[in-house]
């Protein structure tokens, strides 16, 4: 299947955002940059209805939640805990995203969660019977969670319309996959689980974006969950100060080439679709945009105390009989 | 009016609130029409709603309950059957860091109606009794009911379904299958957070839940017959907590014994009384004791377990402790 030349402009300009987006906000203290993931997080989630739900990873979650309509100053100021954020500074927006965009976040820094939770919101798809899809991503490092197994196995059992795409950038911190899963891939896993288990090369976003979609029509069509495992390097660090010195060498250089930008600009030109001036313009717009939407979401203001909400802890509604 | 048990009472409950609100389902281990819940705690819910309902899921607490906190999120209002307390330990990360973070870190644009239930409590089970309440009431945002006979518990699991926020309900297996009650068939619900005085009196306050408010009443009984009035109150939920009925009542007696099958070191009803210990200690005297299981894992024998477990004596001992001495 070739992809028209709109498709691969589309995904071109969500790359080209994200990279900027995770090497600007990589500057931030704690920050979990994503850098040379973007093509699995736009390839994963590009495509999808309004009304299907995801639960990003939480390296790339900002560039899932702007994919799904969230406002980038609002979700930089969440970063940053300011007044201006979706939840006025109460949860840290680096890893907890908005649930009004039908995108799901981690409300705790435990990992697993999200993958059970979303299994859930896939249960309730499955009950409303409109076709509804979740796609959910995590790490290499999270599939040795029981949280994966148990989610897996379940949403089996019961033929749960969900994708769950492993972002597997080689290293839960500095553990690196070889050491800590003995399969060869984490799709290896699907086949304990009997559902199908496929893995892609996730640097390249048009793959990616073709095995997802055939996932989610899957899933759609009431066949059951699918396991990718997207294979991607982590060029960043796992945190803003992880000097990452435990990557080796030629490993790095070697994985630096199949860089998931680089890749795609050099698709656009072969086939014609943009020059190299176009491409250059469009990372421009998208280096000025986020550097724009830093630099106000940093003027905001911090949250007043008024925001503590000491007696803010219940749901105040006890529902109505219908 | 009809004549419940304990159980029957909870699906009683449980089908009502299925059969006015569609959005609500169940999922459990061995909970549909072969098995119906362990101790029967699903007993015809499965013959009556079938199973897109009543669903059956494989051994995966961790799943089962962060699949109610998604499907909650998703606009339903799942029930989530653990079997026993003991396994909350398996679902409470998606519980308790996650689910009861989400109305306050959300900023209130996210709520989770989402009911847990758990079976505990010595008593007919050889295992699974252990009153793990502490571990869910410890953490801010999850409400915790522990009621102590069928009328409550029936109004208290129709609280807990019409609740926007997470409830683990804890079901005694002591009281299960045990004494009828008279329980009303109108419409009508116990609200989370309003302790019942179970008893009247006015020489000292006895703070329990569960099976350990029945045995409070027949120690208040016994110590009637001594000349001792004995107030019974029943805090019914774990959290929120009535803090108010418990003030007014110790305010007036001067003296406090708080009763609980669990251990004392970080039960919730210690904070209780270090609550009530706050308010109150400062205006008069003021005598407190608490009553809980022997602060170590429980013993199996059941001579052993029988006395490492709080009772109609060590409660009534209690009392005359800190009545003889005033």
């Amino acid at each position: 299947m070739t992809p028209d030349a709109n498709l691969l402009t589309s995904l071109y300009h969500l790359v080209a955002k994200g990279r900027v987006l995770e090497s600007l906000l990589g500057k931030l203290p704690g920050f979990h940059p994503g850098v040379g993931e973007e093509g699995v997080v736009v390839g994963a989630f590009f495509g999808l209805k309004d009304s299907d739900y995801i639960a990003p990873h939480y390296r790339g979650a900002l560039l899932a939640a702007h994919m799904r309509g969230a406002d980038l100053r609002r979700l930089i100021a969440g970063v940053l805990g300011k007044v201006t954020s979706y939840s006025r500074g109460r949860v840290r927006g680096d890893i907890c995203l908005p649930l009004q965009f039908n995108t799901l976040g981690m409300f705790s820094g435990v990992l697993g969660n999200p993958l059970n939770i979303s299994t859930g919101i896939a249960l309730a798809a499955s009950l409303d019977g409109k076709q509804g899809v979740v796609v959910t991503s995590f790490g290499e490092g999270t599939s040795n969670l029981g949280a994966f197994h148990e989610s897996l196995n379940l949403a089996a059992c019961l033929a749960l319309p969900i994708v769950y795409i492993c972002q597997n950038n080689g290293y839960a911190m500095s553990t690196r996959t070889d050491y800590a899963l003995k399969c060869a891939s984490v799709a290896d896993r699907a086949q304990g689980y009997g559902m199908p288990g496929i893995r892609v090369e996730g640097n390249d976003v048009v793959a990616m974006h073709q095995a997802v979609q055939s996932a989610v029509a899957r899933a759609r069509a009431g066949e059951g969950p699918t396991l990718i495992d997207a294979v991607t390097y982590r060029i960043s660090g796992h945190y803003s100060a992880d000097p990452n010195d435990y990557q080796p060498k030629d490993e790095r250089a070697s994985w630096l080439k199949k860089d998931p930008l680089l890749l795609l600009k050099a698709r656009l030109q072969a086939q014609g679709v943009m020059t190299e001036a176009q491409l250059n313009e469009i990372e421009k717009a998208a280096e000025a945009e986020i550097t724009q939407a830093i630099a106000e979401a940093q003027a905001d203001p911090d949250p007043g105390l008024e925001v503590l909400g000491p007696d803010d802890l219940y749901s105040p509604v006890l529902e109505r009989v219908a | 009016m009809s004549q419940l048990t304990f159980q029957e009472a909870v699906i009683q409950g449980i089908s009502e609130e299925m059969e006015r609100d569609e959005r609500i389902f169940h999922l459990g281990q061995d909970i549909g029409p072969i098995y119906n819940g362990a101790m029967h705690s699903a007993k015809g819910l499965g013959a009556k709603f079938g199973p897109r309902r009543i669903i059956q899921t494989p051994i995966s607490e961790s799943a089962m309950v962060g699949a109610g906190i998604g499907a909650a999120l998703a606009g339903r209002r799942p029930i989530v059957q653990l079997m026993f307390a003991e396994f909350l330990g398996l679902g409470l990360t998606p519980l308790a860091c996650d689910a009861a973070a989400m109305w306050y870190k959300s900023d209130g644009t996210v709520s989770v109606p989402l009911v847990i239930r758990v079976l505990y409590g010595a008593g007919p089970h050889r295992g699974h009794s252990e009153d793990y309440q502490a571990w869910v009431a410890s953490v801010p945002g999850i409400k915790v009911a522990m009621p102590s006979c069928p009328r409550d518990a029936k109004g208290l699991m129709k609280a807990a379904l019409r609740d926007n926020n997470p409830v683990v309900f804890f079901e005694h297996m002591a009281l299960y299958h045990g004494a009828r009650q008279e329980v009303p068939e109108e419409d009508y619900v116990v609200p989370l957070g309003e302790a019942e005085i179970k008893s009247e009196g006015s020489d000292v306050t006895i703070v329990a839940t569960a099976l350990m408010a029945q045995q409070a009443l027949k120690a208040a009984e016994q110590l009637r017959g001594e000349g001792i009035s004995a107030e019974v109150v029943d805090p019914r939920s774990i959290v929120p907590m009535d803090i108010e009925t418990v003030r007014r009542s110790v305010a007036k007696t001067r003296r406090l014994v708080v009763v609980s099958e669990s251990w004392k070191t970080g039960d919730p009803l210690s904070d209780l009384t270090a609550s009530i210990a706050e308010d109150l200690a400062g205006n008069a005297p003021l005598k407190i004791a608490r009553v809980g299981l022997q602060n170590t894992p429980r013993p199996f024998a059941m001579p052993l377990a029988r006395a490492a477990m709080p009772n109609v004596q060590t409660i009534t001992e209690a009392v005359r402790r800190i009545t003889e001495s005033s």
